[in-house]
């Protein structure tokens, strides 16, 4: 009899735990847009979108004079770029991730996932 | 006993449910002038990865036309080159695909490529005159391979940019099946190659992007393929009000002037669906068919500038308008 009660709270133990992990996965998952950030490589900072409340910005270093990345609710940008081109700069917001913003001679690299963001695809052509 | 049994069928149970997908890997890089997305699935894909990465660089240091150490910059500065295999291979395949399209992918356009200023960014709209001259220096046929060694006529250059993307795709796809993956996706600058299967089993989803926005306009589902898009929207400088896109024909010297404003290309062949996204942005709509009504190794994608999306009849299943695609009107190509 003891044995039974220790078997079932095992088992209901196991299977909150389950839940909980379940339960994040899809929470990570659902109607989140996060930006992820790299820099030479290296993820240097990720953020959920979605919860972004007062726009902000901030500076990535890099070999061609650094970026300035611009932050809003659901949707990011380059705001300015030390490199001569400025392609990311004119590339403008972005909320999802068909296209990435790039500029390559910083290094710097800005993505956006999430289910929602991309209509379930797994990825984009273009 | 019993309740053991039990126990062990139930926490057996929660194991199953809890398993993890397929384990994922992933990496980003910068090479070939744009952003690398490689993903593989399962416990042979993290050294797969490492090795892909390498791939890459190691197909970059032969291929770049701007790097002065590469084996295509020593071909074009008059060099005798004793080739590599895979700038041999690639060679290969992509001369083929210039006679294929009698021209309209031309490997040997760099000098007019050049002239436009788009390797270096430095955008100009060159005088006609000049043009009409550098365009003498253009014709794939000056490329006689033959053997391992290969010296280009004097005036001729090569820039492999419209297939080496491509190339690498197939190349990685290789080194996935040899090293034991069943399942990966990369995306090389919007080059998308994929295979097998996605890890849940269902062919995998590829949007194409919208040539006139941020968002997609159709998705198509691919098992084993390579999935490419050429569009003036990739890359392009304006001046004096008019756009002037990066795919030039090699019969003008001029930017591809089609009625076309995106071409995808969906081939087991990742080199074939690079090299063809090009050329069949360049033959238009009525050439793009005729090349497809003669070979059977590709479908394609053609998103007119008149709103008409047009598909070959291979991609029907699976193929839908979604997002900014609902505006267009879809026609289907059958032979």
């Amino acid at each position: 009899m003891k044995h039974t009660k220790v078997w079932i709270l095992v088992t209901v133990l196991l299977l909150a735990v389950c839940l909980a992990g379940w339960l994040l996965v899809l929470g990570g998952r659902a109607g989140s847009a996060t930006a992820q950030i790299y820099q030479g490589g290296q993820l240097v900072r990720t953020i959920d979108l979605s919860q972004v409340e007062q726009p902000y910005s901030f500076s990535v270093d890099g070999p061609a004079g650094g970026n300035t990345i611009q932050v809003e609710q659901g949707r990011i940008r380059v705001s300015h770029a030390g490199c001569p081109d400025q392609v990311c700069v004119q590339q403008g917001w972005i909320a999802n991730g068909v296209v990435p913003i790039v500029c390559l001679p910083n290094e710097l690299v800005i993505q956006v996932g999430g289910d929602e963001a991309e209509g379930g695809l797994d990825g984009v052509s273009g | 006993m019993k309740h053991l049994t039990l126990a062990a069928l139930g926490l057996a149970l929660l194991l199953a449910s809890c398993a993890p997908a397929a384990q994922e890997y992933t990496a980003t890089l910068l090479a070939m002038d744009t952003v690398m997305e490689l993903t593989a699935y399962g416990p042979e894909g993290e050294g797969a990865l490492e090795e892909a990465q390498a791939l890459i660089q190691e197909l970059e240091g032969l291929m770049s036309a701007t790097d002065p150490d590469s084996e295509i910059a020593a071909l074009n500065r008059g060099q005798t080159v004793a080739l590599s295999p895979p700038v041999r291979e690639l060679l290969d395949q992509a001369l083929e695909l210039c006679g294929a399209t009698d021209g309209a992918l031309d490997i040997t356009i760099y000098p007019v490529v050049r002239a436009w200023g788009f390797p270096n960014k430095q955008y100009q709209v060159p005088d006609p005159g000049a043009l009409a001259q550098l365009l003498e220096r253009v014709d794939y046929a000056q490329v006689a391979l033959s053997g391992d060694t290969l010296t280009l006529p004097e005036g001729v250059e090569l820039d492999l940019g419209a297939v080496a993307k491509g190339y690498a795709g197939d190349r990685m796809m290789e080194l996935f099946r040899q090293s034991g993956v069943t399942c990966a996706y990369v995306n090389l600058g919007g080059n998308v190659q994929a295979l097998g299967a996605s890890p849940d089993g269902d062919p995998w989803r590829i949007g194409i992007q919208d040539p006139e926005g941020t968002s997609y306009l159709a998705v198509v589902e691919v098992t084993d393929r390579a999935v490419v898009t050429s569009g003036m929207y990739q890359r392009y400088f304006e001046q004096d009000g008019v756009r002037y896109g990066h795919i030039l024909d090699p019969d003008t010297g001029y930017p591809a002037d089609s009625a076309l404003s995106s071409v995808t290309i969906v081939s087991p062949s990742g080199t074939l669906a690079d090299g063809l996204s090009t050329a069949l942005f360049v033959l238009g709509r009525e050439g793009a068919e005729a090349l497809w009504r003669a070979r059977d190794d590709f479908d394609f994608v053609l998103v007119g500038q008149d709103g008409t999306v047009t598909i070959s009849e291979g991609i029907e299943d699976g193929f839908a308008l979604q997002g900014a695609g609902e505006d267009y009107n879809l026609e289907v190509v059958r032979r």
